[in-house]
């Protein structure tokens, strides 16, 4: 038992002392990631492949799923979500947009979640540069949007957001564990 | 030691571990989960094995901003992904070196490295306006030329000069330690704030001047 325990404190005292990086802050557990609307934007564009102009561009940090289950018990049901982790999402539109009835002026935004069994909530906000949704300001929303929920065979480990063309524009597919919410935005 | 003594210092490190955890939610210490030895499955888009990370001016902007700060204090920000040493010899005078003196390099991976100014600033002589920019470097022995570029949203090889707006030398001086992970942090000086940037054994640090 006693050499179970030494051996369970050299492990532990190993663990720690592996991720100091004295600099500024080591790698993110939830690392950020940048999604672009034409996909790949900044890559087709040094290889002279654009067809239009870059229409938007959402940033957020991407959790792992880790076996934990998602929605409903890490992120409860009915509250503001911050739509992945660290510094709130961010969404850019380089032109002009409408979502839902609202019309989106070229600019940045933070985006929102309130996700709920049946349906999400999707918050764009007129604040930015800020951290999570810890002190969300609701009298800076832009608009709110419902969306369904649709259940997935595959899970996505690690949360995922990107763009599709739609009907009338495009879409914005938000991803994480079995759950696909698809915001629509006109052009 | 006996058993109790280890169980007590056992439960010093799990309380010291659990401290480390909840910095990291605050971003001061990431724990280095070496993303490219985990098996993310995700139909979409896996992990970047360089992941994007963003540093604002000043640093944890973000977080005071959560906290009531005025938004007057904004200066910079600056999104950039975030290779690792992984072994290798990041900056040299060889073809070997990742990084080969004298050839444009992106300052990070994958997208070109995006500055965005939120009020306009100094740098050396010349007055920044406010606006974003991509920025690399040309890295040599003793120093690095940085430069802002006009040419946003792109992906950071063959730089466009044509559409460079300033370019600066910078000293290199020695990293210590040595840093596994490619970082960019705004720290406070006397006229502003200095843009470190600092990988392996080398950091350049780039002076921003607050205007009045």
């Amino acid at each position: 038992m006693m050499r179970f325990l030494l051996i369970c404190t050299i492990f532990l005292l190993f663990t720690f002392s592996a991720h100091s990086q004295s600099l500024g802050p080591s790698l993110d557990k939830s690392p950020m990631d940048m999604s672009y609307y034409p996909n790949n934007y900044p890559l087709l564009k040094i290889q002279d492949n654009i067809t239009g102009p870059a229409v938007a561009r959402v940033i957020y940090s991407r959790p792992n799923k880790n076996g934990r289950i998602i929605f409903g018990e890490l992120i409860e049901y009915g509250k503001v979500w911050r739509l992945g982790a660290n510094e709130a999402t961010e969404i850019e539109f380089y032109q002009n947009v409408k979502i839902g009835s609202t019309k989106v002026k070229k600019g940045t935004y933070t985006m929102y979640a309130i996700p709920a069994t049946d349906k999400w909530t999707i918050i764009v906000n007129k604040e930015t540069d800020t951290w999570g949704s810890f002190k969300y300001d609701i009298k800076k929303d832009l608009l709110r949007i419902d969306l369904p929920v649709e259940k997935q065979s595959e899970v996505a480990e690690s949360f995922v957001m990107f763009f599709d063309k739609a009907t009338n524009g495009i879409s914005l597919q938000i991803i994480w564990d079995d759950i696909k919410v698809s915001l629509p935005i006109s052009l | 030691m006996t058993s109790r003594q280890i169980l007590i210092f056992q439960f010093f490190a799990i309380f010291f571990f659990s401290c480390n955890v909840k910095n990291n939610d605050a971003k001061k210490e990431g724990v280095k989960d070496s993303l490219a030895n985990k098996e993310t499955v995700n139909p979409y888009a896996t992990h970047d094995q360089s992941p994007l990370d963003m540093s604002y001016c000043p640093k944890d902007y973000p977080v005071f901003r959560m906290n009531g700060a005025d938004s007057s204090l904004l200066v910079a920000r600056i999104i950039y992904s975030r290779p690792q040493k992984k072994g290798r010899s990041i900056f040299g005078g060889s073809e070997r070196n990742l990084v080969p003196y004298g050839k444009e390099w992106r300052l990070g991976a994958n997208e070109a490295t995006e500055i965005q100014f939120f009020k306009a600033v100094k740098i050396g002589k010349q007055k920044i306006d406010k606006g974003s920019y991509i920025i690399y470097a040309i890295p040599y022995q003793d120093k690095w030329t940085i430069i802002l570029n006009s040419n946003l949203y792109t992906w950071g090889l063959h730089m466009d000069s044509r559409k460079d707006v300033f370019k600066i030398d910078v000293p290199t001086a020695d990293q210590v330690p040595i840093l596994e992970d490619f970082t960019i942090v705004f720290e406070p000086s006397d006229s502003g704030a200095s843009m470190i940037m600092a990988w392996d054994k080398v950091r350049a640090a780039l002076p921003i001047i607050f205007l009045k």
